[in-house]
């Protein structure tokens, strides 16, 4: 008697629901804001409760030490993000003009490196580099000098480690906008005479430009946030400023002074990424202007006055500094710019995949320290990893935290993506932002707040905390791709599918969701890979009972060098590989879907 | 077969628990949590220290590896959320978290054994708030194919002399050790060392820098530098330096002007399970077998009737043998732990911000 009533109120209410995708938003949108927005809050309210409230504030730029931290760090993360832009873009290039094969490959070398922990990839270039190291035993061999160099602990050597941990995201960011971009310009522009020079200046350039500034902003805004690998491959004067932040943690006297020094590095990332965002639209943060295609139809205005802004603005560019380059590379023999951009791009593939192979090499050393090429042969590390209940236990708890935080990602991120994308709300880019927004946020800077806050709620160490903790980053991930995916949809066919008479589910479950299941799929690997990989968080949030892989190869490096880290990275590149193995019959699907 | 029915059964015990939302739960007074310094020391400990605890008493020890445990302590136990029985934590974070944050300790709780120990402790070293488990030492540490027998480094005079001793230098990366140090390389008698006179040392420290390879900041650092040859000469731990110096490798140990401090073991306030901390506590300072861990790796307890009981050969790596102790300076603790001139920061932070300051030009 009372079930009829409940339903029939139920449906056209259910209905509603469907028809208004805004609600979707609002499961993200809660989430964030408690385990995001509301400790990152609690973190500045700690920063000025002194008194008088600018104590710690004033210490931070009264002591010279600090600020000229500052100034350092933006240096160094400028340096990089150059470094990043001239090395990313034939390696794109190179991605973009390959076919087949090759192309999953150099794809795969470049994204690779992406998801595996900075710790081993950075410890990797200290075996490399070192004083007994390959590359100083080469070029000993070779005659060039017969004196090892200290090529370690130098700022040369921090920017190339963090160059080259951070170039994926500079390389997918440019081709992104390279395989957006329509081919038949560029055969209409050498159809029409230009040769390769110019259509690479007056065509290509131009046009990819946005990508290269999202990728320089991405690059620029997550080295401001760089501890561990400036730590591991610095000397004393490249100090960086979230080693400050470090250092303060161990000490029990610097509470106050330790989130002043947060909020700082906080408030200057945002600034950068606000300013950023007034000059070439926000859109960069999550991937040049993939959203501009709903926000055009939603509000025409919005986009008209940005996008021929942007042009004209790289019109310039190209003229100005282009054309006269232009010329003077005019006399060079025409294969030039297509061997520059092999070699450029043959440089970063060796400097991403290198590391990677010294570390599958060296796990089965017989050595008990990391030394290459190794004195002998043992697969004694491997068992040691697989016999030790310590490792072992580690290694399923990492694979529990990221399942379920990818789970939380994934539910949580694909409804927002389907709420923003389909939705016809207001302050849509304001949503994303605040949707995209942990991306930028230092992991230091996160940890430090979270972890009063899973304290209080009694989330240190469980599994839950763990992945939710996690799935701040995860969100983005997912929601970028899966808005991605929904943009590449024809609404037409949902639009007709409705007009027939189906339902919103309906439609979404015939005809949305098995367009978007590669994207799903894939945004399910990255959350789970972004969770497993994860070790700044953890480090605040973990607990005695709860130790994850990342933490494990952490206290390793810190207390004990011995080639377990490298088997347990060369389990990790077998467990991406094969992710990409398993993932190809699907992406082909989709590639050949288009 | 076994392996993968454990397997199965430890992920779906994780699914409910991950399910429930809260961490794994055990029997609470079934076990101890126990911070832990990992590596070799962490290996000796678990074996000579903790798996035969567990035999005997049922109490199953749960270590957690952590370096640094005060700003932890702290931020539990002022959440009321404390997760750690037991922990090591220095000298001046006795007295600086004593009334906030840790347990007094029942010495009368403690086994026979333990109390044979303690008995000869001087009493500095057996506090209300924390009993020192762990006698440290920071010394000087060369590579002997660099440094033959005849030619060996003997002071920190030495170590700053890179005419005498040409190659590469580690340091850590902080003011304590390094800033007496360099008073003592500077001619200050050891024992008008304290306060310190920081201009003075930053003043010498800036003589050495171009020499120095890396400032560590991990003891993990230090060893693999030597053994990797990016340093040739260190201020390093002598825990993990000796232990390698005992298995082979070609490196020495210099106790001369070295720093010997200690680690106290303290109980943090309302930790889960008081009355096994103090069982594993008493089990920890049993004379033989706290002997025996030093066989295994030669950090020491600072109580005689353990030296008496140690293997010598290991013991000549002791930081409390009394051969030591004679040639290194008993490091001082409340300096370090004591307000600065501009009465903000502890020395040691003061010092801190100098020392970086300096590294970073």
């Amino acid at each position: 008697m009372t079930v009829t009533p409940l339903s029939a109120h139920a449906a056209p209410l259910r209905r509603a629901w469907m028809r208004s995708p805004t609600l979707l938003l609002v499961p993200a949108v809660l989430f964030l804001s408690v385990v995001y927005v509301l400790p990152l809050i609690d973190l500045a309210r700690v920063s000025v409760a002194a008194d008088p409230w600018w104590t710690h504030m004033a210490r931070v730029f009264s002591v010279p030490l600090y600020w000229e931290s500052l100034v350092r760090t933006m240096k160094i993360a400028l340096t990089v993000a150059c470094l990043c832009a001239a090395f990313g873009y034939p390696t794109a290039l190179l991605i973009q003009r390959s076919r087949g094969s090759v192309q999953a490959m150099i794809a795969t070398a470049v994204v690779l490196p992406y998801f595996i922990a900075i710790l081993i990839r950075t410890y990797a270039w200290m075996v490399l580099l070192g004083r007994n190291g390959p590359i100083n035993k080469t070029a000993i061999w070779l005659g060039i000098y017969d004196q090892p160099l200290a090529l370690l602990f130098n700022r040369g050597t921090v920017l190339m480690g963090m160059t080259a941990v951070l170039m994926p995201l500079m390389v997918l960011s440019i081709y992104s906008s390279l395989s957006r971009l329509d081919q038949n310009l560029i055969r209409a522009a050498l159809a029409g005479g230009a040769g390769p020079m110019a259509v690479f200046w007056r065509v290509l350039l131009p046009l990819t430009l946005p990508g290269v500034g999202a990728g320089f902003l991405l690059v620029f805004v997550s080295a401001l946030g760089f501890f561990i690998t400036p730590t591991l491959l610095g000397g004393p004067g490249d100090q960086m400023f979230a080693m400050h932040i470090t250092q303060q943690a161990d000490s029990i006297t610097g509470e106050g002074f330790l989130q002043a020094l947060a909020v700082v590095l906080l408030l200057i990332t945002l600034a950068v990424v606000g300013i950023a965002g007034r000059l070439m639209g926000f859109e960069f943060i999550w991937g040049g202007g993939k959203l501009a295609e709903p926000v055009q139809r939603a509000a025409p205005e919005q986009s008209g006055v940005a996008g021929p802004g942007r042009r004209s603005f790289a019109m310039f560019l190209a003229d100005t500094i282009g054309w006269p380059i232009l010329r003077l590379m005019g006399r060079l023999p025409a294969a030039t710019g297509a061997w520059t951009v092999r070699i450029l791009g043959a440089i970063v593939l060796c400097s991403l995949i290198l590391p990677i192979l010294v570390v599958i090499v060296i796990s089965f050393s017989e050595a008990s320290y990391l030394t290459f090429p190794p004195p002998g042969w043992s697969l004694q590390w491997y068992e040691k990893f697989f016999s030790d209940s310590n490792w072992m236990t580690a290694f399923w708890n990492s694979l529990t935290i990221a399942a379920l935080s990818s789970l939380i990602a994934v539910v949580l991120g694909a409804t927002a993506a389907v709420g923003i994308v389909r939705s016809e709300i207001r302050y849509k880019s304001a949503l994303m932002l605040l949707l995209v927004s942990p991306m930028i946020v230092p992991p230091v800077v996160l940890g430090l707040s979270l972890y009063s806050l899973f304290l209080h709620l009694n989330l240190v160490g469980t599994y839950f905390g763990l992945a939710a903790a996690h799935a701040i980053g995860g969100i983005p991930i997912v929601v970028v791709i899966i808005a991605a995916s929904l943009q590449a949809v024809d609404r037409r066919l949902e639009q007709g599918a409705a007009v027939h008479g189906a339902s919103p589910l309906t439609v979404f479950r015939t005809v949305t969701l098995p367009a978007i299941a590669p994207g799903l799929a894939a945004a399910v690997f990255f959350a789970f890979l972004h969770s497993f990989d994860e070790l700044v968080l953890s480090l605040f949030l973990s607990s005695p009972r709860m130790k994850t892989l990342p933490l494990m190869l952490w206290a390793d490096i810190n207390y004990q060098l011995n080639p377990v880290l490298a088997v347990v990275s060369t389990l990790e590149v077998v467990l991406v590989v094969g992710g990409i193995f398993l993932a190809r019959p699907v992406l082909g699907r989709s590639r050949g879907a288009h | 077969m076994l392996g993968r029915m454990r397997l199965q059964g430890m992920v779906s015990a994780l699914a409910v628990t991950a399910a429930l939302g809260t961490a794994p739960v055990l029997a609470q007074s079934n076990e101890v949590i126990m911070q832990d310094p990992g590596g070799g020391y962490g290996e000796a400990l678990r074996k000579v220290m903790y798996d035969p605890f567990e035999a005997e008493t049922g109490i199953k020890v749960i270590t957690v590896q952590e370096a640094r445990s005060g700003p932890r302590i702290k931020a539990q136990v002022e959440a009321g959320k404390t997760e750690w029985d037991l922990t090591f934590i220095f000298d001046q974070e006795t007295k600086l978290l004593g009334d906030c944050c840790l347990a007094d300790i029942d010495y009368s709780m403690m086994s026979e054994g333990a109390q044979k120990t303690l008995a000869v402790m001087p009493d500095n070293l057996k506090r209300p708030k924390g009993v020192a488990l762990q006698v440290i030492g920071v010394g000087m540490v060369f590579n002997t194919s660099v440094y033959s027998e005849d030619n060996r480094p003997q002071s920190w005079a030495d170590f700053w002399d890179v005419e005498k001793f040409p190659g590469q230098r580690c340091l850590p990366a902080w003011p304590r050790f390094v800033m007496e140090a360099a008073l003592m390389a500077d001619g200050v008698e050891k024992q008008k060392l304290y306060p310190l006179d920081m201009d003075r040392a930053l003043k010498k420290i800036a003589e050495i820098k171009p020499h120095v390879s890396k400032w560590w900041t991990t003891s993990a650092q230090p060893p693999q530098l030597l053994l990797d040859g990016e340093a040739d000469m260190c201020m390093a731990y002598t825990g993990s330096t000796s232990k390698l110096a005992l298995d082979g490798a070609p490196i020495e140990v210099e106790w001369n002007q070295g720093f010997i401090y200690y680690d106290f073991f303290s109980i943090p306030k309302d930790g889960p399970n008081y009355e096994n901390a103090m069982k594993l506590l008493s089990w920890r300072l049993e004379p033989e077998r706290a002997a025996e861990l030093t066989s295994n790796f030669p950090v020491a307890l600072p109580s005689s009737v353990v030296f008496e009981a140690a293997d010598p050969a290991v013991s000549v790596y002791w930081a409390n043998n009394p051969a030591n102790v004679s040639r290194a300076i008993e490091w001082s603790p409340d300096y370090w732990g004591a307000m600065s001139g501009n009465g903000t920061t502890t020395n040691e932070e003061h010092g801190q911000e100098r020392l970086n300051a300096l590294l970073a030009q």
